[in-house]
């Protein structure tokens, strides 16, 4: 062999011949790479199922590869094999020789043969039913005897054979014999095979035939067995097999709607189930019985009511059951079933409730003679009935429950034995027909009123007696006054009865025909009773006919009413042709100007077509809402600045509480990790002694922590520190704070109510303002110098970008802080003095560090903003309006406006602060500098007297300082919830706090594998839905948004942009969120929907544990889909959605819905999923979806329910 | 017409979001971990087949969305789970605290019998712990149920806490059902008791 391999190798002749041979080298070890790949699929598989499905999709994809291994260099032309699979050709050939071959052949050709008679005879039943047809192989189970072969065609004739890929493959590999085979063509390669072909390769084709081995041992199966059930396949493979097994796939069938008129009028109506169960599930016998119990073809179902209780022979309690009744041709027949097998026929465990099989009752009412009624006096429970047989043998008795249901079961009866039998005495009764019954005065008291009539007597027992045909005769004989009057009270009674008992008229007809002839007087009656038939079924045709017209117009007005809303009226010309949706040409077209004005025309092109990915950016903000139709592009312009104004404010506003969230975290972190250590240490069994000292330390720790810090150096350089405060920045306020708060704990008292701080903070403040006298006339010579510098470095100011306003603010006032405390340290001390908690003032001192770490790189850039307040401010202090000062301050420096309110917030927030400090407010960072200047109402005075008095000294800090005084009266009036902030309460920054951490998880793990958000562009994403979140903070974050802010910012890269087209997108969305009502309304729809559009789907929904609250569509609701498709997708997706608002539906998202369900309804349907399939399918199936198709569908369906609605 | 399964038991899991009730999740069927998960939204399950004592055990695990604003949501799953793993973040000191109010949420909407366990999860960040082991297993003896640190990155203690989890609704559910048939004779039992099972069983199936 090895020499036949060198042969060929050389013997080919030339060098291109030597450079293909490389090449088929390279072939071949990719072939082989593909089976070895395949089989260990096809194994690995085989090892977590047991059983493999014969249509895996990993045992096409073998079959695939192992057919492409055989198919290289066949010899086709010499073997003459020229059919369309030569292989197939191949194994006809080697059948002659080849034992196994020929077995196979045989079962090709057999297979082959059922397939013709099928399409000669199966194809009308084929082609009329909608179920996929799969192809059924060979029935698993048959061994590997011939006999089979012979069964086979008997067990396929049930359903029609379509073409298979790789047949003979797969049937060698399902009944073993393929490694068999493939060995056979390795040994034999020299007779089908050129030389260089990978069969007749030593190595591989060994290789090939040894690696079959392994999926020739292993056990296939095609049955639907509950193991295939529980083997869960995933998505995928449910797709790949439904590919493979439909062909051609078949096009998702939207029903027409379909009527649910129910024909068996007397079913009670608490029997909901007695719809129809149309579940393609696998076919067992419960299920088949159950299903038997309903309306069908050979049957018609009289009767039906649920929880009738039986007492079946040896059992102790009555069970609960569904008493039905039902009628043949030949018979009438009462059925009684147990619940338990009622509802346990879907759980594939029924085979251990096969014992209820033996209470079940099957009654022919043929060997019925008797029928007992018993009815209790007094308090009624309904009404017992016991059926006695022609021998004297007693039925367990059937328990009615309330509500005249035995009264209606035996008018079904009655009705059930017409026309040739009746219950005797009749049990209608009417006051005209009573008079002609001679029957004794007694028994017709006794009986008519009890059944049929609200009488005033109490029910009692009685007896009926039921008449057959035969005993009719008899009774007719008996009673021969009777036979006169017997038409008429009949016919009414029919007519009455309408649609019950109607279908089997023909069929009695006959009966009666067949047994007449007997007497004359029977004669007689016998044309009477056809006569009788025969219009009965006049009036039934017609009746039944009105009905359903009645029925069908019922409907289309329900589906009005509901679903009317759901669609816009009139419907929108599809695209042309040539149309693309909304390209770029077609954009520059539709805009004059820049402006654009035909709305409704960039509607119908987007809904139907889509934007191109270039011009996205241009289009959305239209589509959303962000731009208006006809907007010049001034105008836009205008509006993207007013827009990104308020977006840096609010931003710049949630910053500044994140900032102190941030801080908050810290130290509850830190005391978190304390408290561990703690207890670590306490662990480490220290005496108990020490652990009292601990937990002192610890608290201490906790809450004075920061304060001893700050007040230890201040102690120290009280008096220095000023002095050092010159020659340094103006960023180490917190260095001048500390020596304030030193003092300030020193005069202690500070977690006092307010009341005795103001009294100690106006000692102090003389106190300090007497000692402090000499040092400020140093401060003042300084504070000049200050001045100077800062009047530097505010040149910088206009060069500032507007981002950095955040920052600006912070630098603002904190080059304020910076200014006031020096100067005015007695001011400060009141401010310290004034915050009673000892946790705020952690938090003071704390900000102060943190910010000058922030602020340091442009320390005084805002500092205009103080020399413009000042000036501003001091102008309106003569006219003592603070209110136009803040206006006039607004006007008079545009662009940092918001500084400006910034600034006024916080004097805002400040004074609350003092007002609410009891309360535990927590000073913000801000506030803390400016808590220096200002007070509690009573303070003001007094302060401004005092500033007034530095004045001359210190301009700067008069000014603010009076500002403040003048800000007291306006604050009091500002609601503590305006929009600018107001109060940053402890609740306030608790909730945002929570809302921001919960930001941050989810923006952490937001898409970080598609490429925009990998490795950039978190923090706008962050900064986007922050904004969003501190705008809508009684909202609050919820998981969801992030999703849907990504891909706006996708397409927008632009915060502001993005942020306020976002809003425009959750106007609509909030509603879907857990507090709004949209997505139950969604739910409802849904089911109003695909009840009207496939019904087969909806049965199955509603019969297998019933999912059709479509909380499986939650995720899709909630996020547009976005979840559903991939980036691009999504993108195409929801410009659709916001389109078709205006065009065709604004409810599209349902329609998207119901095409997704729509697309895999065959999957769903032949699996016959549940609600955990279901959920389990489409979450396998997330970003898989072809979305082009399933947009199309939607729009088809939209489409739809148009025509339906229309068409009147 | 075997079944691959002798009990089919359903777990939820649920915690604060971001504790990593999908990484568990993830970890336990899939035995892999991705930094990459997006936040849950509405629910998802896994499924895995477990051996027990020679029984086949199918384990349905169904995911929550962490978020309480979800929960109303979430509940309704509540109802038909046999377990319970309550997670927590052990660098996350708030979801500790929340884990009462999961808790109570349960205590409302879930069966009386419902078998709980807490997990406190990614141990392996031990530098960034802010609950200590201890105080985790004193709430889990507060509530009477069992304690484990997991972490579904090192994979360490999740597949045990399933396990654990598991076993301990067979022991119960075994439990009940012989304190509900008191043995009279061998065969009798055994009738009664696969018949319970079914019903049970089907009964936990209907959502």
């Amino acid at each position: 062999m090895n020499m036949l391999h060198t042969f060929s190798g050389s013997g080919g002749g030339g060098g291109g011949a030597h450079g293909g041979d490389s090449g088929d080298l390279e072939l071949k070890e990719r072939l082989i790479a593909t089976v070895k790949k395949e089989v260990k699929q096809l194994m690995e598989e085989a090892v977590t199922k047991k059983y493999i499905h014969e249509e895996s999709s990993s045992v096409t994809s073998l079959c695939g590869a192992v057919e492409a291994c055989l198919s290289h260099g066949l010899r086709r032309r010499a073997l003459g094999l020229f059919k369309t699979s030569s292989t197939t050709a191949l194994i006809q050939k080697i059948a002659r020789t080849c034992p196994e071959a020929d077995y196979i052949n045989r079962c090709l050709l057999e297979i082959e043969m059922v397939n013709e008679v099928q399409t000669v005879s199966g194809k009308r039943s084929s082609s009329s039913s909608d179920s996929i047809i799969k192809p059924k192989l060979l029935n698993k189970g048959s061994s590997n005897s011939v006999t089979t072969i012979n069964t086979m065609s008997s067990t396929t004739s049930g359903c029609a054979t379509s073409v298979v890929k790789y047949l003979w493959i797969r049937l060698a590999l399902y009944e073993r014999r393929l490694s068999k085979i493939i060995e056979y063509l390795v040994n034999n390669a020299n007779n089908f095979y050129d030389r260089d072909a990978l069969v007749a390769d030593p190595d591989y084709g060994s290789i090939l035939s040894s690696l079959l081995v392994g999926p020739c041992a292993l056990e296939f199966t095609r049955a639907k067995t509950p193991d295939h059930y529980w083997s869960d396949p995933h998505a995928d493979e449910l797709v790949q097999r439904h590919r493979i097994s439909s062909g051609n796939r078949t096009p998702p069938i939207v029903h027409r709607p379909i009527i649910n008129f129910k024909r068996s009028l007397h079913t009670s109506s608490e029997d909901t189930s007695s719809g129809s169960y149309k579940a393609s599930s696998p076919a067992s016998v419960a299920k088949d019985y159950v299903e038997s119990l309903h309306q069908n073809s050979k049957t018609t179902l009289l009767y039906g009511k649920n929880n009738v209780l039986v007492l079946p022979k040896d059992v102790n309690e009555p069970m609960p059951g569904y008493l039905s009744l039902h009628q043949t041709v030949q018979f009438l027949t009462i059925k009684w079933t147990p619940n338990q097998l009622m509802n346990g026929y879907q759980e594939a465990d029924g085979t251990d409730k096969s014992f209820y099989w033996a209470y079940a009752l099957n009654i022919n009412v043929d060997e019925i003679v008797y029928v007992h009624c018993h009815q209790n006096r007094g308090e009624d429970t309904g009404g017992t009935i016991i059926l006695v047989g022609q021998d004297g043998v007693q039925q367990p008795p059937i328990h009615f429950p309330e509500g005249g249901h035995m009264q209606a079961f035996l008018s079904c009866l009655e009705t059930g034995l017409l026309p040739h039998g009746q219950l005797d005495p009749p049990l209608w009764s009417q006051r005209g027909i009573e008079k002609m019954f001679p029957w004794p005065k007694s028994v017709r008291r006794r009986i008519l009123p009890s059944v049929m009539e609200s009488a005033d007597e109490t029910p009692i027992d009685y007896v009926f007696r039921v008449v057959s045909k035969s005993q009719h005769e008899e009774f007719l004989a008996t009673h021969p006054i009777l036979e006169l009057g017997r038409t008429s009270p009949r016919r009414k009674h029919l007519s009455s009865c309408s649609t019950t008992g109607s279908s089997d008229c023909s069929s009695k007809s006959l009966s009666m025909e067949q047994s007449g002839g007997d007497s004359p007087l029977i004669q007689a009656s016998q044309t009477a009773s056809i006569e009788l038939v025969c219009s009965t079924m006049r009036r039934q045709i017609i009746s039944r006919a009105f009905y359903g017209w009645l029925a069908y117009c019922r409907h289309l007005s329900t589906v009005r009413t509901h679903l009317s809303g759901l669609v816009n009226g009139r419907i929108t010309p599809d695209l042309t042709a040539d149309e693309q949706g909304l390209t770029k040409e077609k954009w520059a077209e539709l805009q004059v100007d820049g402006v654009v004005t035909s709305d409704m025309e960039v509607f119908r092109l987007v809904y139907f077509g889509g934007v191109q990915h270039e011009i996205r950016k241009e289009v959305w903000p239209y589509l959303l809402g962000h731009y208006s139709f006809g907007s010049t592009p001034e105008e836009r312009e205008k509006y993207d600045d007013t827009c990104k104004h308020y977006y840096e404010t609010t931003m710049s506003e949630w910053l500044a509480v994140e900032a102190i969230v941030r801080q908050r975290e810290k130290e509850k972190n830190a005391k978190a990790v304390a408290k561990l250590t703690a207890e670590k240490s306490r662990r480490a069994g220290k005496s108990v002694c020490r652990q009292h000292e601990m937990d002192n330390e610890e608290v201490e720790n906790d809450v004075f922590e920061d304060i001893s810090d700050m007040s230890d150096p201040g102690e120290d350089f009280d008096e220095e520190t000023p002095m050092e405060k010159d020659e340094e920045d103006v960023s180490s306020i917190s260095k001048v704070g500390k020596p304030k708060n030193g003092s300030t704990t020193d005069s202690g008292n500070v977690e006092e109510d307010i009341e005795p701080v103001e009294h100690t903070d106006l000692t102090d403040t003389t106190n300090e303002n007497e000692q402090n006298e000499p040092d400020d006339d140093t401060n003042e010579v300084l504070m000049l110098e200050q001045s100077e510098h800062i009047v530097v470095e505010l040149e910088n100011i206009d060069e500032m970008e507007p981002l950095q306003l955040q920052e600006n603010c912070f630098a603002d006032t904190d080059n304020e802080a910076g200014l006031t405390p020096e100067h005015t340290g007695n001011i400060l001390l009141l401010s310290v003095k004034s915050s009673p908690s000892t946790s705020s003032y952690e938090t003071v001192g704390n900000e102060f560090t943190d910010i000058n770490d922030l602020a340091t790189p442009m320390n005084i850039v805002a500092e205009s903003e103080t020399m413009n307040f000042g000036a501003v401010i001091e102008d309106t202090e003569q006219e003592e309006d603070p209110s136009s000062q803040v206006t006039k301050f607004h006007s008079a420096d545009d662009l940092r406006r918001a500084i400006d309110e910034f600034n006024i917030d916080i004097l805002d927030e400040q004074t609350r602060d003092a007002e609410t400090m009891p309360t535990h407010a927590v000073i913000i960072t801000e506030a803390a500098s400016f808590d220096a200047l200002q007070c509690d109402d009573e303070l003001t005075e007094e302060m401004s007297r005092k500033t007034s008095l530095i004045s001359p000294m210190n301009e700067d800090i008069t000014v603010v300082a009076s500002l403040d005084a003048l800000q007291e009266p306006k604050s009091a009036c500002v609601s503590p919830a305006s929009s600018n902030g107001g109060v940053y309460s402890s609740e306030l920054l608790e909730s945002f706090g929570l809302n921001l951490h919960r930001i941050e998880k989810d923006v952490q793990r937001c898409d970080r594998n598609y490429w925009y958000f990998a490795n950039e562009n978190l923090d706008k994403l962050r900064n986007v839905i922050s904004t969003y979140v501190w705008e809508h903070l009684d909202i609050g974050y919820m998981q969801g948004m992030c999703d849907l802010v990504a891909p706006l910012l996708v397409i927008f890269d632009d915060e502001s942009l993005c942020y306020s087209c976002f809003c425009k997108l959750m106007e609509r969305m909030i509603e879907n969120f857990p507090n709004g009502g949209a997505m139950d309304m969604h739910f409802a729809n849904m089911r109003s929907l695909i009840q009207i559009l496939d019904s087969e789907m909806y049965d199955l929904m509603d019969s297998n544990g019933d999912y059709t609250h479509f909380y499986f569509c939650y995720r899709w609701f909630l996020l547009d889909f976005k979840r559903e498709l991939v980036y691009d997708d999504v993108f195409a997706t929801w410009e659709v959605i916001w389109a078709a608002k205006q065009v065709a539906s604004s409810h599209f998202v349902l329609f998207l819905a119901l095409a997704l369900l729509e697309t895999y309804r065959d999957i769903i349907l032949s699996n016959s999923m549940d609600f955990t399939d279901v959920i389990k399918f489409f979450n396998e199936m997330a970003e898989r979806h072809d979305a082009r198709s399933i947009l199309q569908l939607s729009r088809s369906l939209v489409l739809q329910l148009q025509t339906i609605i229309e068409n009147k | 017409m075997a079944k691959t399964y002798d009990y089919l038991f359903k777990l939820l899991l649920i915690g604060d979001s971001g504790v990593g009730k999908t990484c568990i999740l993830f970890r336990f069927s899939e035995d892999a971990f991705n930094t990459t998960f997006i936040s849950t939204i509405g629910i998802d399950f896994k499924i895995r087949t477990i051996e027990l004592d020679g029984k086949k055990i199918k384990l349905q695990i169904w995911d929550t969305a962490g978020q309480e604003r979800f929960r109303t949501i979430t509940t309704a799953y509540y109802r038909g789970a046999m377990g319970i793993m309550l997670v927590y973040d052990i660098t996350q000191e708030k979801s500790f605290e929340n884990i009462k109010n999961w808790i109570r949420n349960i205590e409302e909407n879930a069966s009386a019998d419902v078998e709980k366990m807490l997990l406190g999860n990614k141990c392996e960040l031990n530098d960034k712990r802010q609950v200590s082991r201890e105080r985790g297993e004193q709430l889990a003896v507060e509530y009477g149920i069992k304690f484990m640190e997991t972490s579904a990155k090192a994979s360490i203690n999740v597949e045990e806490a399933f396990l654990t989890l598991a076993s301990d609704i067979k022991a119960k559910m075994e439990k009940r059902l012989e304190a509900n048939n008191p043995p009279k004779g061998g065969h009798q039992l055994k009738f009664a008791e696969t018949r319970k099972t079914e019903t049970w069983l089907s009964k936990c199936n209907l959502l």
